[in-house]
């Protein structure tokens, strides 16, 4: 029925990755999208080295929101900060099996990753 | 009696293409509406043949585009049951005409302590201006509620006139979120007994249902050509007496009557309000478009919209888990909210739109009735002269693919 809609990332939907709280962690930020009501809760932890040890996520949005979070907990791990920093929409839509979004729906695909950035400024590991 | 649809259909070029294969349902006129061929051609016209700036001109080109721009002016006054077409002013769409109002009219009248009415169920254009204007004067703005029901509670009115610091009374001739067609004269009475003003946007009105500023009594009329088939541009029009005690919104060209070093005088009405070089086009094509609607009567775009409104009511609820926003009697317009559980509005509108669907997701530009409703977005459809029910099937269709793919 849709391009868009494809079935790896329902399944990031409905069975979202890495989803819930991670106690003691060294990233912890909340970021909303105001115009949609999509909102990320993010926590990460980093190891000995500063690379992103593990990620997890909470909140509610679209499909495009929630599966581009679901899928970024695990693409991240290994990465450092300023790897994260770099990542771009190109990076995100490659990240989500090559998709190509449609400008609405770009702002959805990154709240996730620019939580986690925002969330690494804010602990002062960028 | 309404007209052959199909016909009426091959009147708009765009309606002719396909979207992702697929007939183009077009459903979100209330956001704009699309054109008809006539509105097409007479921009063409005009550039091929009439154009040259308004107003100033002393050889015959100039003297055919200005009579052009005023003929329109006259036939816009009349469209909406003006007998003056000075009170008539072009401006770039209903988001103006209100700001014009709040400006222009609101920092000339409204002091500290008195009160500015709106609704909880405005467009925030006939919101923000009035917040705004409300906070650089320490003066107070209050809501009309809106019930569970989408409809205004009336009875919140009298008590915020009751102590005469209500100045002036805004509200929506249609909800474009619920398509609640408030009582405007009643309104607009009960504003008036207390020596309030009253501004009407009539954004979604007045493209779909007759609108006469002298029945309503109201004295500012805001709304938008580019929803009613036009080019983008819109109107304001305002009583001549009111109007002439403003002082003008924007300064410059045509809107002067002389200038010195150190002092002007301002152009008579309309043109007080006509900074600089309009949209003389769009102007003309506004015209058109009205003459579309008119000659499909006005009564029967009413009739025709809410033979579909009736039948999307009864159709929707067919949609597992689908909740339909205001008003559920068909004597409301054709902007349709609702929303899906467990299924975010983008997702409704990105999937329906791979079907040749184009529908709203969002807010609507009207956050506070959406925070009411305690919902963070809904999908609206819309419709218009073109829509019929062969897209209210469609929807439904769509809907369903939606819920059978997104809901597990």
């Amino acid at each position: 029925m849709s391009d868009l809609y494809r079935e790896q990332l329902l399944e990031h939907y409905h069975e979202p990755q890495n989803y819930g709280v991670l106690p003691e962690a060294d990233v912890d930020v909340q970021l909303d999208n105001p115009t949609c009501g999509d909102t990320i809760h993010l926590t990460a932890r980093l190891d000995p080295e500063g690379r992103i040890a593990k990620v997890m996520f909470e909140g509610h949005g679209c499909v495009i929101s929630m599966a581009a979070a679901s899928m970024l907990t695990e693409d991240v791990v290994g990465k450092t900060p300023q790897e994260v920093a770099a990542l771009e929409l190109h990076d995100v839509e490659e990240m989500m099996g090559g998709l190509r979004l449609s400008m609405g729906r770009v702002k959805c695909a990154l709240l996730a990753v620019n939580a986690l950035k925002k969330g690494l400024r804010e602990s002062g590991r960028l | 009696m309404t007209w052959n649809l199909e016909e009426l259909r091959r009147e708009f070029p765009i309606l002719q293409q396909q979207v992702h294969g697929k007939r183009l349902v077009f459903l979100d006129s209330a956001a704009s509406a699309q054109k008809p061929r006539a509105v097409i051609e007479a921009l063409t016209t005009v550039y091929t043949t009439a154009y040259a700036n308004v107003h100033r001109g002393l050889y015959s080109l100039a003297e055919a585009a200005t009579a052009h721009y005023e003929e329109a002016r006259e036939k816009i006054a009349h469209f909406i049951g003006a007998s003056d077409p000075g009170e008539l002013i072009y401006v770039r769409n209903a988001t103006e005409a209100l700001n014009l109002v709040a400006y222009a009219w609101g920092r000339k009248h409204i002091t500290a302590g008195d009160r500015i009415v709106i609704t909880e169920m405005e467009h925030h254009s006939n919101l923000v201006p009035w917040m705004m204007l409300a906070q650089e004067r320490g003066a107070e703005l209050a809501y009309l509620p809106v019930t569970a029901a989408g409809e205004l509670e009336l009875t919140a009115l009298p008590p915020l006139l009751a102590d005469g610091r209500t100045r002036v009374v805004a509200f929506t001739l249609m909800s474009n979120v619920l398509g609640t067609i408030p009582p405007a004269q009643e309104l607009t009475a009960m504003a008036h007994a207390a020596g309030a003003l009253v501004v009407a946007d009539g954004a979604q009105a007045v493209p779909h249902l007759p609108v006469n500023v002298q029945t309503l009594g109201v004295d500012f009329l805001a709304f938008s050509g580019h929803k009613l088939g036009g080019p983008g541009i819109g109107a304001l029009w305002g009583r001549r007496r009111l109007l002439e005690a403003m002082p003008p919104f924007l300064f410059g060209g045509d809107m002067i009557l002389s200038v010195k070093k150190h002092s002007a005088t301002w152009n008579e009405l309309p043109y007080k309000f006509e900074a600089g070089t309009p949209a003389i086009a769009e102007a003309v094509g506004f015209g058109v478009a009205v003459d579309f609607l008119s000659a499909l009567g006005m009564e029967a775009v009413q009739q025709h919209e809410q033979m579909l409104v009736a039948y999307a009511l009864e159709r929707l609820p067919e949609v597992p888990g689908l909740h339909i926003l205001g008003p559920t009697h068909p004597h409301r317009g054709g902007a349709v909210s609702f929303w899906l559980e467990g299924i975010h509005p983008h997702d409704i509108a990105s999937v329906l739109d791979s079907e040749g669907i184009c529908i709203r997701a969002g807010l609507h530009c009207a956050e506070p009735l959406h925070a009411r409703f305690g919902l963070p977005a809904s999908a609206r459809a819309s419709f218009f002269i073109y829509n019929g029910t062969d897209d209210v099937d469609a929807l439904v269709a769509g809907l369903q693919g939606v819920v059978k793919l997104l809901r597990r």
